[in-house]
């Protein structure tokens, strides 16, 4: 396994936000995070990156010890992707992509030909060659995420966290960037996302993680974990999981809140 | 499409080395310029024998003319390059690691902490040297304490810094005010309100040897460092998540810029606002960059300061205070950043 999260406890001060979670993903896999605001995902995201102090329990990425790693061997296990962010300063999309390469070299130096190249590589990966020269300011909030995905590529870890990247999105931006995950999964990349969209997990993700208030509700298969129960568990409010064929004949999953009337 | 790219880059490479150049060239005329403006107004040709006059060369030439060179326009003109050079320096790493344009290298008081050393001193009736040490040491402690203070808070480093500094500020300006209430009109209050205003004239080879030390060290760490500025300004945890130690790494540029300042202060007063737009107008001329936008920022200062201290100089029969010439410049830029910024 790649990524292995074994009974994970830890938080703020010292109230745990996160209590008891494990749960794995192999590279290809799409693991997504669901629950309501205030449940746990982000410090679940905080604890794999090293940003807070893990209590109890483990992670682990290809074997080794989240908590025992310094920063920089840790950023070549993992790349965390933000919500796109306008940025303060004129930087060109290349120079942002750039910035991945950090861990590459000391704090001393900078980067080289050989950074600049890979960081080139990684836009050609995701088709935005194109933008390398342009202001990264001034681009639209899908080409960002799709910048920031760029930096965390040449950054050279094989697990990708990625926190709500659909909030700051349109709804047609929000399904390229699902296609974009599931491109990066099939190049043997790990995804960790979390997301408010139930319907998300079942078109996107081989596994699902349900969490309400800092614990697991349910972990597994999406098809198998996300049942009408598993969200009323998780939500508070009745739900539906529908299957339906769309005009193509694929099969597709819905989930949608109903009401007694 | 490769191929585009490096094409850019080479452009690039071409236009901030144009640039630095430029800059140096400038830097050049202005220090020429400023050699024969003044009270005593020297041709070039004196200029130039003036300096060949330590030398033994430079023929028939006044008295004056030598000593004027080299032991007062000389002391003012590296001060005046020296001090522009690290505000410079100091103001562009503070913007980028506050995440804000509008930042000057005094939001963590150093300023006001060398203000109030110097006042100190000057009412103790206490030589140069030691007004200079004690502004110094001034701006060194108020920073200290606004770095110690914001660790405790309960906010974001950047944010748990600007309140503390800005707690700090007050604190040391009221000092200030408390020492010019007691102190006698007619000598220290003058001399602490002339101290304020900032200005080179009392720049000496000694005074400007005891400043240089810290300014080297300050800019020789940013330097060095010049490429991580990018990095922080990002979020910290973003930050973080590429390997940066993003604490260790702001502590670096607080102790660097705090040294660049704090000998900018100690040398001239209070000059304010070239810390604040002249990394605007280098990020105009070469990028967001800092590994670029570094060296332009100090190169630029330099020049800008010494064009403003030839202003203050000779603008009027008699001299301005170089602070007071850097407010009035600085001021329109300042209406302009702001409304450009709102209409993007």
């Amino acid at each position: 396994m790649l990524l292995e999260i074994q009974d994970l406890y830890g938080g703020y001060g010292g109230r745990d936000v996160v209590r008891g979670v494990s749960c794995q993903a192999d590279a290809g896999d799409i693991l997504c995070l669901l629950g309501p605001n205030g449940c746990g995902k982000t410090t679940l995201f905080r604890l794999v990156l090293g940003a807070l102090p893990i209590r109890r329990g483990s992670v682990r990425i290809d074997g080794r010890e989240v908590s025992s790693l310094p920063p920089r061997a840790l950023a070549n296990l993992a790349a965390y992707i933000p919500q796109s962010h306008r940025p303060v300063f004129a930087y060109t999309v290349l120079e942002v992509v750039t910035m991945g390469r950090a861990s590459h070299f000391s704090a001393f130096e900078a980067p080289g030909t050989v950074d600049r190249d890979a960081a080139f590589a990684a836009l050609e990966k995701l088709h935005a060659a194109h933008l390398a020269n342009r202001n990264y300011a001034a681009l639209s909030g899908g080409q960002r995420q799709l910048v920031l995905i760029a930096r965390a590529i040449c950054q050279n870890a094989r697990v990708f966290l990625m926190d709500e990247p659909a909030a700051s999105l349109d709804y047609a931006n929000h399904q390229l960037l699902m296609d974009v995950v599931r491109e990066l999964a099939g190049q043997g990349y790990c995804v960790l996302l979390s997301t408010h969209g139930p319907e998300d997990p079942v078109s996107v993700a081989d596994k699902a993680l349900l969490l309400r208030e800092g614990q697991a509700v349910a972990f597994g298969k999406a098809k198998e974990v996300i049942t009408p129960q598993a969200l009323e568990a998780v939500y508070g409010m009745e739900m539906d999981v529908l299957t339906v064929h769309d005009r193509y004949g694929a099969e597709r999953t819905i989930c949608l809140p109903v009401k007694k009337p | 499409m490769e191929f585009f790219y490096r094409e850019e880059e080479r452009r690039a490479r071409r236009r901030y080395r144009l640039v630095l150049l430029a800059l140096l060239a400038a830097l050049g005329g202005a220090v020429l310029l400023s050699f024969g403006i003044g009270y005593y107004p020297l041709t070039p040709g004196q200029v130039f024998r003036a300096f060949l006059s330590r030398f033994g060369y430079g023929g028939e030439l006044q008295p004056q003319a030598a000593t004027i060179f080299w032991r007062i326009r000389l002391p003012r003109i590296l001060s005046a390059v020296c001090i522009g050079a690290s505000l410079a320096a100091a103001g562009a790493a503070y913007q980028g690691m506050f995440r804000n344009p509008l930042v000057s290298p005094d939001i963590l008081g150093v300023s006001s902490g060398a203000g109030l050393g110097a006042a100190l001193a000057i009412f103790s009736g206490a030589p140069g040297w030691l007004i200079q040490l004690a502004a110094f040491a001034g701006g060194i402690a108020a920073v200290a304490l606004t770095y110690l203070v914001s660790r405790r808070a309960a906010y974001t480093q950047t944010l748990s810094l600007v309140l503390a500094g800005s707690m700090v500020m007050a604190l040391c300006n009221a000092g200030v005010t408390m020492i010019k209430y007691v102190s006698d009109p007619n000598g220290a209050l003058q001399q602490i309100t002339f101290w304020l205003m900032g200005s080179l004239t009392r720049a000496s080879l000694d005074s400007l040897a005891r400043s240089a030390v810290p300014m080297g060290v300050g800019l020789a760490v940013l330097l060095a460092l010049r490429w991580r500025l990018n990095l922080l300004t990002l979020e910290e945890e973003e930050a973080g998540s590429l390997g940066v130690n993003v604490r260790r790494c702001r502590l670096l540029v607080i102790f660097s810029a705090t040294l660049l300042s704090a000998a900018a202060v100690c040398l001239g007063g209070l000059i304010g606002w070239v810390g604040l737009m002249v990394p605007h107008m280098a990020r105009a001329l070469v990028g967001a960059d800092y590994r670029r936008l570094l060296p332009a920022s100090a190169l630029l200062g330099a020049v800008y300061l010494l064009l403003m201290d030839g202003l203050a100089r000779s603008l009027l029969s008699l001299e301005l205070p170089l602070g007071v010439v850097t407010s009035i410049a600085g001021a329109p830029f300042f209406i302009c950043l702001i409304c450009k910024r709102r209409g993007r």
